[in-house]
């Protein structure tokens, strides 16, 4: 090509060669495939929670409501009915349950993850390996003894039992993903500051805790939605119906009401909803905790 | 302003020494240079001077006070980091004002303080910035401002121009070497680059290993080094060393190498060379001190070009002699070629001698 | 000057090893550290270390149903031979592996795969992660009643789609049959946790350093050979700990199989934990729910080994003080 071409002043223009599009192609249709499987069950969920009961209970199904209504929701929210009345106490119960338990696991864990990641003391590795390790085991295997130890405490039926279970769950990736976060500050800032006169108690709050808050934002999203998930624990240590959490206030109410099922629709969705949208808002600052703490290379 | 002095100061990790019996006694207002190769133990020293890491055995004294319990900042020290460590989160000035309101200054002398320093160091136009909006001779600047923003007995600078482009860091070199007269400072300042020691410091402290191997002034450590490391450290390019052996016949000391070539001694060298603990002696010139011949002449020993570097006003020219490799410098007139061969003649009141088994400069009493 | 000389020949003396402190004079120094990890360590030593003990104990005797601890019996290793001896047991040993390999399959690749589909910029593409993100998000029991609800027999969305799409003549009976039972399950399983793989897969995929991909681009390899030579090796540690922490998950699932079929129909969805539940909770047979939970033990410590390692890798290398 090149050689039949020696005499001529203009050089020949290649034509850029594009990759071919093969790739991109298959990831839009993937992905669209992908949000149809993931939004279906939802979407199916939302409809039948507009439905009456008659309406849901039709072969084949109503796939858009002939005459939507939002009566299952005003049946859930209204705090006169026997029925609104109960979901409302499930839902502060699973509040009060899940705050409490993110904020002792942040209290617990922020020092913890600190020293982990700065301190080298004998035995560091095995305590951090054993911490590690708690989530390998299934609920299941704590359940009897703990059912025994909360017995022992006095919190059998108590929000206390739950919150101190909880705390071992969420702790090990708390103190994981802190850890990480605490890992990339480099200790020359530290020294810094304990230069410039601060003790290493104020290095560490003016420095490093302010560095590290997307971390503690994300530790605290996840030990919330833990916490506000959980279920054998709820369905094991309380039988108290007041004490109830939201998944077995829910659990509850389908064994009552086997076929009402635009009201159980209904209330998972409003179950759904404050995880759903703590995540969603805060979900930057989690995946931001996995990119910079957990998973390097 | 207070002087500072380590005494026996040792500092291990596991069986690893990174500071080994560093004794030396900084004087008020000097500026110290701390110098030597990576991993030689050069931060290890500052950061125990500084309380960073808690020390192994020894005394540290800063003033007229053994420091060794007291927490960094209770010392009275500035420190600059290797890597600057600017708070990210902080905006310059906060990052200057943090250590006068650690001391619970009054907010109104501390907005005078940090605009003071920040005039002195030109960058009262980056106070609102944060550190990852700044270039990097800019973050320099911050890094030393944080340090003069207070006024400590001494200040421990860490490599402070090590992420320099070459003109700023000339440009740097001589801004802290003025700080340093104007203030009257004491200064320990690390790094390993021998010329910015010998440019800007009142005496250079030279440690190898963990271990401090001469302390002394640039010109003395330069001109009478005291052992091979030192010898090769200090200066660029490095000193030639040739190991050769030592014979003697008709009571005339020669360094013989193995080639068969001698190089007869003067009466002053050969009763250094007495002192030797074997046969094994290393003779040591400066480029400067070697001068090169075409053609072989009395006192003269053959060696072969290996190769030529011309920049300009002067020709480095590395040659092969008895199996070491010789650096000598030459003026641009000089002509030479690689594989050329050629005769060396060596300043007999200007060549160094170490023992070959000690690595010990040999001395003539 | 002698100083100096003494210091210059100690540095060849062999054997001159400073004197390392004994282990107790190194926990006194560092008494301040672990303050630190006090209180988690106390949460975690109360919670978990006492209850293992206390299933190791219990996996030895024949306790009464009531629980009433000072009648139960020294029985040896009884209630494990009954458990390896005993039919149920490799059929719930055989449904879990199906459970959780297929399980942990699939949702690796679909996670995998969202996580590359999403590794570009494009509008909306924070709402399309936070939307596939979701599933992971909301409760497994909420999952577990709306699923059920789709594959419900007679009213479920998914067989009348079937049906209506001309696929299947009659509604399809996924949940109350035994031979789909399980595989419907696994579809429920895949769709809640499939974003977990994506998540930390896109975690991983953004320490991926553009240079490489620069570098490989300038030496003619195409997006399938970047793909393949670039950025999968560099997956590697991740892929490692998300296939681990899924195989771990779906080993010990509960939520999903309890809620939507109870183990049934006729055990084809029993699965080790609900089984240990089973034989613990409503058959009050203590002391072989325990050597169950101390089998599954032993299994999780040699994953947990694994785990432990994929997660410290490089862990020692970073310095502190
Ligand atoms: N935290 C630590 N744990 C173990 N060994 C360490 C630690 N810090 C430093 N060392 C070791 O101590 C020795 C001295 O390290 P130091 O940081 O003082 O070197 P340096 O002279 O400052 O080198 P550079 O010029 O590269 O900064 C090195 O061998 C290093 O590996
Ligand atoms: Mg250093």
């Amino acid at each position: 090509m090149t050689s039949e071409t020696v005499n001529s002043a203009e050089p020949v223009r290649v034509a850029r060669r594009r990759g071919i599009d093969g790739w991109r192609w298959a990831g839009r249709i993937f992905l669209t495939l992908l949000v149809g499987f993931t939004i279906m069950p939802m979407f199916w969920m939302v409809i039948t929670s507009l439905k009456t009961g008659f309406a849901a209970m039709q072969y084949p199904p109503q796939w858009w409501p002939a005459s939507p209504t939002l009566d299952n929701y005003w049946r859930l929210l209204d705090p006169n009915g026997s029925v609104g009345r109960d979901f409302l106490r499930y839902f502060w119960n699973s509040m009060f349950v899940s705050v409490a338990t993110t904020v002792l696991a942040v209290l617990v864990a922020v020092p913890a993850a600190y020293a982990f990641s700065r301190f080298r003391f004998p035995g560091r590795n095995f305590l951090f390996f054993a911490i590690l390790l708690r989530n390998m085991f299934p609920a299941v295997v704590f359940l009897v003894p703990l059912f025994i130890l909360m017995r022992v405490l006095g919190l059998v039926n108590t929000h206390g039992s739950l919150i101190l279970t909880y705390l071992t769950f969420g702790l090990p990736l708390a103190i994981w993903l802190l850890k990480g976060f605490y890992d990339n500050i480099p200790i020359q800032l530290e020294q810094a500051a304990r230069i410039d006169g601060a003790t290493r108690f104020q290095a560490f709050f003016h420095i490093v805790m302010p560095l590290s808050t997307p971390g503690i934002i994300a530790t605290s999203i996840y030990s919330f939605i833990g916490a506000w998930n959980e279920y054998i624990y709820a369905y094991t240590f309380l039988t108290r119906h007041d004490q109830m959490t939201l998944p077995v206030g829910i659990q509850r109410f389908f064994s009552e009401n086997a076929t009402d099922w635009p009201g159980l629709m209904a209330a998972t969705f409003l179950m759904s909803v404050p995880v759903v949208v703590l995540f969603l808002v805060l979900q930057k600052y989690f995946v931001r905790a996995l990119t910079e703490g957990a998973v390097k290379h | 302003m207070a002087q500072v002095v380590l005494k026996d100061l040792v500092k291990t990790y596991g069986s690893v020494y990174a500071a080994k019996d560093v004794s030396l006694t900084v004087n008020d207002g000097e500026f110290v240079a701390l110098v030597g190769p990576s991993g030689c133990g050069k931060t290890t020293t500052l950061n125990l001077v500084a309380g960073l890491i808690p020390i192994t055995s020894g005394d540290i004294v800063i003033g007229d006070r053994i420091v060794n319990d007291l927490d960094p900042k209770d010392r009275d020290i500035a420190m600059v980091f290797q890597n600057y460590a600017l708070y990210p989160q902080k905006t310059v000035f906060q990052n200057l004002a943090f250590p006068l309101m650690m001391r619970k200054l009054p907010k109104d002398e501390i907005d005078r303080k940090v605009r003071e320093a920040a005039k002195v160091l030109d960058i009262t136009h980056l106070l609102e910035r944060k550190p990852r909006e700044l270039s990097g001779g800019q973050q320099q600047r911050v890094a030393l401002g944080r340090a003069l923003v207070r006024d400590p007995a001494v200040f421990l600078m860490d490599e402070p121009l090590s992420n320099l482009d070459a003109k700023l860091r000339v440009q740097m070199r001589s801004e802290i070497k003025r700080f340093h007269q104007d203030l009257n400072a004491t200064i320990i300042y690390v790094t390993h680059d021998q010329l910015e020691a010998v440019t800007m410091a009142d005496k250079m402290a030279v440690m190898n290993g963990g271990l401090l191997q001469q302390y002394d002034t640039p010109a003395n450590v330069f001109a009478n080094p005291v052992n091979m490391f030192v010898a090769s450290f200090v200066g660029s390019p490095a000193m030639s060393l040739v190991p050769l052996e030592l014979s003697s016949s008709n009571g005339q000391s020669a360094l013989t190498s193995a080639e068969g070539w001698s190089l007869p001694l003067s009466e002053r060298n050969a009763r250094k060379v007495a002192g030797a603990s074997s046969n094994k002696v290393v003779l040591g010139a400066r480029h400067s001190t070697i001068n090169l011949h075409k053609t072989q002449m009395p006192g003269t020993v053959p060696a072969r070009v290996y190769t030529v570097e011309p920049t300009g006003d002067i020709t480095f020219v590395q040659a092969f002699l008895a199996g070491a490799i010789v650096n000598i410098s030459l003026p641009p007139s000089v002509v030479v070629a690689p594989d050329e061969q050629v005769w060396l003649e060596f300043d007999q009141d200007r060549i160094h001698l170490f023992d070959g088994q000690t690595e010990m400069a040999l001395r003539a009493d | 000057m002698s100083s100096v000389e003494k210091q210059a020949i100690f540095r060849d003396v062999p054997g001159f090893v400073p004197k390392r402190p004994s282990f107790g004079q190194k926990i006194w120094r560092s008494r301040a550290d672990y303050l630190y990890v006090a209180p988690a360590i106390l949460v975690m030593l109360v919670v978990i270390a006492y209850p293992i003990y206390y299933t190791i104990e219990l996996s030895f005797f024949n306790t009464p149903a009531s629980l009433s601890l000072a009648d139960k019996q020294f029985n040896g290793i009884d209630n494990y031979v009954t458990i390896l001896t005993s039919p149920v047991f490799w059929k719930v040993t055989w449904q879990t592996i199906v459970w959780t390999v297929l399980s942990t399959f699939f949702a690796f690749l679909l996670g995998l795969g969202a996580a590359l589909a999403l590794h570009r910029e494009f509008v909306g593409r924070a709402l399309l992660r936070g939307l596939l993100l979701i599933p992971w998000v909301i409760s497994a029991v909420a999952a577990s009643y709306v699923w059920k609800w789709l594959y419900h027999s007679d009213f479920g969305a998914i067989g009348a789609a079937l049906v209506q799409l001309g696929i299947t003549d009659r509604p399809i009976n996924f949940i109350d049959n035994s031979t789909s039972a399980l595989y419907s399950l696994i579809v429920v399983n895949v769709w809640k946790e499939f974003s977990f793989a994506m998540i930390m897969l896109m975690a991983g995929l953004q320490t991926v350093p553009d240079s490489l991909l620069r570098a490989a681009q300038v030496d003619g390899a195409n997006p399938w050979q970047r793909f393949w030579h670039v950025t999968f090796p560099h997956l590697s540690g991740v892929s490692t700990v998300t296939i681990l922490l899924l195989v771990v998950q779906n080993f010990n699932s509960f939520i999903i199989p309890f809620i939507m079929t109870g183990g049934g129909p006729v055990g084809s969805t029993q699965i080790w934990i609900t089984h240990i539940y089973e034989l613990a909770f409503l058959r009050q047979r203590w002391g072989v729910g325990a050597a169950y939970a101390v089998l599954l033990f032993i299994i999780m410590m040699t994953l947990g080994y694994f785990y432990v390692r994929a997660l410290t890798r490089g862990d020692e290398s970073r310095a502190g003080a």
